[in-house]
């Protein structure tokens, strides 16, 4: 059994989404994360044990790569979209509530901010460290964070930011926040933002890469 | 020296895989067999998603003032800061500019990633910035040539939100390029539409001097400009 999810996380850390997937070159022809987690569910090994035996640690792999500088994010995203192949099979268990996720996150751009792609990276990374996401989207407004915060109580909020100007926004969110859920723990993050303007603005994490947020999760996952 | 506006071909911006890759983080050496393939058909396909537009406009009786590192220009004042104000104010006159690659290249990017192809929204995403900032270079060529003509020498580009100088001061750099031939807007928070956009200064006269972006006065330490610039 384990073997399989060897070979599931070797085809994450390495791009290979399917069967059809030209790369690596020495992995041609064969199943990928898709095939190989279809196999693995159907020979009996629990959903759980592929989430948290074969992607997590596929996915930790790949962020600590990208945190150190060793791949770049187009090879995060292709380990992403290999993710995403296995992911599938999975999702019918995380909807009937079989399978259980660490929790949920809630994530996206301030207000009057359209920029995503940071935001999406580190979505797609939290995803892949076994977290439910809420993706809410850009020019998200507090209203927008509280109303899903109810509707999801306890979940992590992650806020990302592209200028200085919409930072000033984060800071509005972050304090809007605060006034009605004041022990939810808010990340945020974007090229503006510092260490210091996250202590400055009362939220609790700040991460210039998707993996330092992964590993800060860590410590609360259910 | 006359205000110009400017459409551009994807092909004038000579942009290759190796430079995509560069931008992506990539070093000397380095490649990824399967991206640069997909940066390959991406390029093409950015041949009818760009739509490269530039454009300038020259205000002439500029004043500096040193004690404020700031200048006016049609009765606006712009607070430079520091940098800026080093490298713009020896200027007689001063061109105000907006380049684009178009609203289509950010829409393919974020179709890409909302079909779940966060890999190719990202490339577009890329080549979209490569193509804004490559706009603006081909535009300071054009202003090169216009002022060299006339005996006169220009400064590098800069743009509000770099070395200090407020992003929100773009509010006012658009009061000067109001109705502005490339079709873009600044909301309150101070972000262009389309997103792969740039605005900025620079300056023209006998005496100023053109400097290359030295990344040591800037404090941003993990920009990926300063690997490869
Ligand atoms: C490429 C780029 C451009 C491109 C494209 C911009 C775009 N929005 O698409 C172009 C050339 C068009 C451009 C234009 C401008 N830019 Co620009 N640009 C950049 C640059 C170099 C990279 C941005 C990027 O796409 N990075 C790649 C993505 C994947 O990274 P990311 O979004 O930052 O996300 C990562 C992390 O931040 C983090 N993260 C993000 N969100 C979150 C959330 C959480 C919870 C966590 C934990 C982590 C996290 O994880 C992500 C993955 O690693 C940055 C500098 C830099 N090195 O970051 C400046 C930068 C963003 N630009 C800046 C500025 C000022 C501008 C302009 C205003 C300049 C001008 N006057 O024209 C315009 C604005 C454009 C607009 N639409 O309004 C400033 C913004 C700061 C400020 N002063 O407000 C920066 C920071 C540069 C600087 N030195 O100051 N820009």
């Amino acid at each position: 059994m384990n073997d399989i999810l060897k070979l599931i996380a070797n085809c994450v850390e390495n791009g290979k989404i399917d069967r059809n997937t030209p790369y690596p070159p020495g992995m041609k022809g064969q199943d990928g994360a898709d095939e190989l987690t279809r196999l693995a569910l159907d020979s009996g090994i629990k959903p759980e044990q592929i989430l948290d035996g074969a992607l997590v640690p596929a996915m930790a792999v790949v962020g600590d790569k990208f945190s150190r500088k060793e791949i770049y994010v187009p090879q995060m995203l292709m380990s992403a979209k290999a993710m995403n192949g296995a992911m599938k099979h999975l999702k019918p268990y995380f909807s009937t509530g079989e399978t259980k996720r660490k929790g949920k996150v809630i994530i996206g751009t301030v207000a009057g901010d359209l920029h995503d792609i940071g935001k999406n990276l580190v979505a797609m990374m939290i995803e892949g460290g076994g977290w439910e996401v809420i993706d809410l989207g850009v020019d998200v407004s507090s209203e927008k964070f509280l109303k899903t915060i109810d509707e999801n109580p306890g979940a992590f909020i992650g806020l990302s930011a592209l200028l200085t100007t919409t930072m000033e926004n984060m800071k509005k969110t972050v304090a809007a926040i605060r006034e009605k859920h004041s022990g939810l723990k808010i990340l945020v993050g974007g090229a503006p933002v510092t260490k210091e303007y996250c202590e400055r603005i009362g939220a609790d994490f700040y991460s210039p890469d998707p993996q330092g947020a992964v590993n800060y999760l860590k410590q609360f996952a259910e | 020296m006359n205000d110009s506006t400017f459409k551009f071909e994807f092909s004038d911006l000579n942009l290759d895989v190796r430079q995509i890759e560069m931008v992506m983080g990539y070093r000397e050496g380095e490649s990824h067999e399967a991206i640069s393939d997909l940066i390959a058909g991406a390029l093409i396909d950015a041949e009818s998603f760009c739509e490269l537009k530039a454009e300038y406009r020259i205000f002439s009786g500029i004043e500096f003032n040193p004690s404020e590192k700031s200048v006016k220009i049609a009765g606006l004042e712009f607070s430079l800061k520091k940098i800026v104000f080093g490298q713009l104010r020896k200027s007689e006159s001063m061109a105000v500019f907006l380049s684009t690659a178009g609203e289509k290249i950010g829409e393919m990017s974020r179709k890409a990633m909302k079909d779940g192809d966060l890999l190719q929204g990202y490339i577009y995403d890329v080549i979209g910035s490569e193509a804004a900032d490559g706009a603006s270079a081909l535009m300071q060529e054009k202003l090169k040539m216009a002022a060299e003509m006339e005996g006169l020498r220009i400064t590098n580009r800069y743009s509000p939100g770099y070395c200090d100088w407020n992003v929100d001061e773009q509010h006012k750099l658009f009061h000067l390029m109001k109705d502005n031939f490339c079709g873009i807007t600044v909301n309150s928070s101070a972000l262009m539409s389309p997103e792969k956009s740039v605005s900025g200064f620079i300056g023209i006269g006998r005496e100023v001097r053109f400097n290359k972006y030295t990344c040591g006065l800037c404090d941003m330490k993990d920009c990926i400009y300063r690997k490869i610039r």
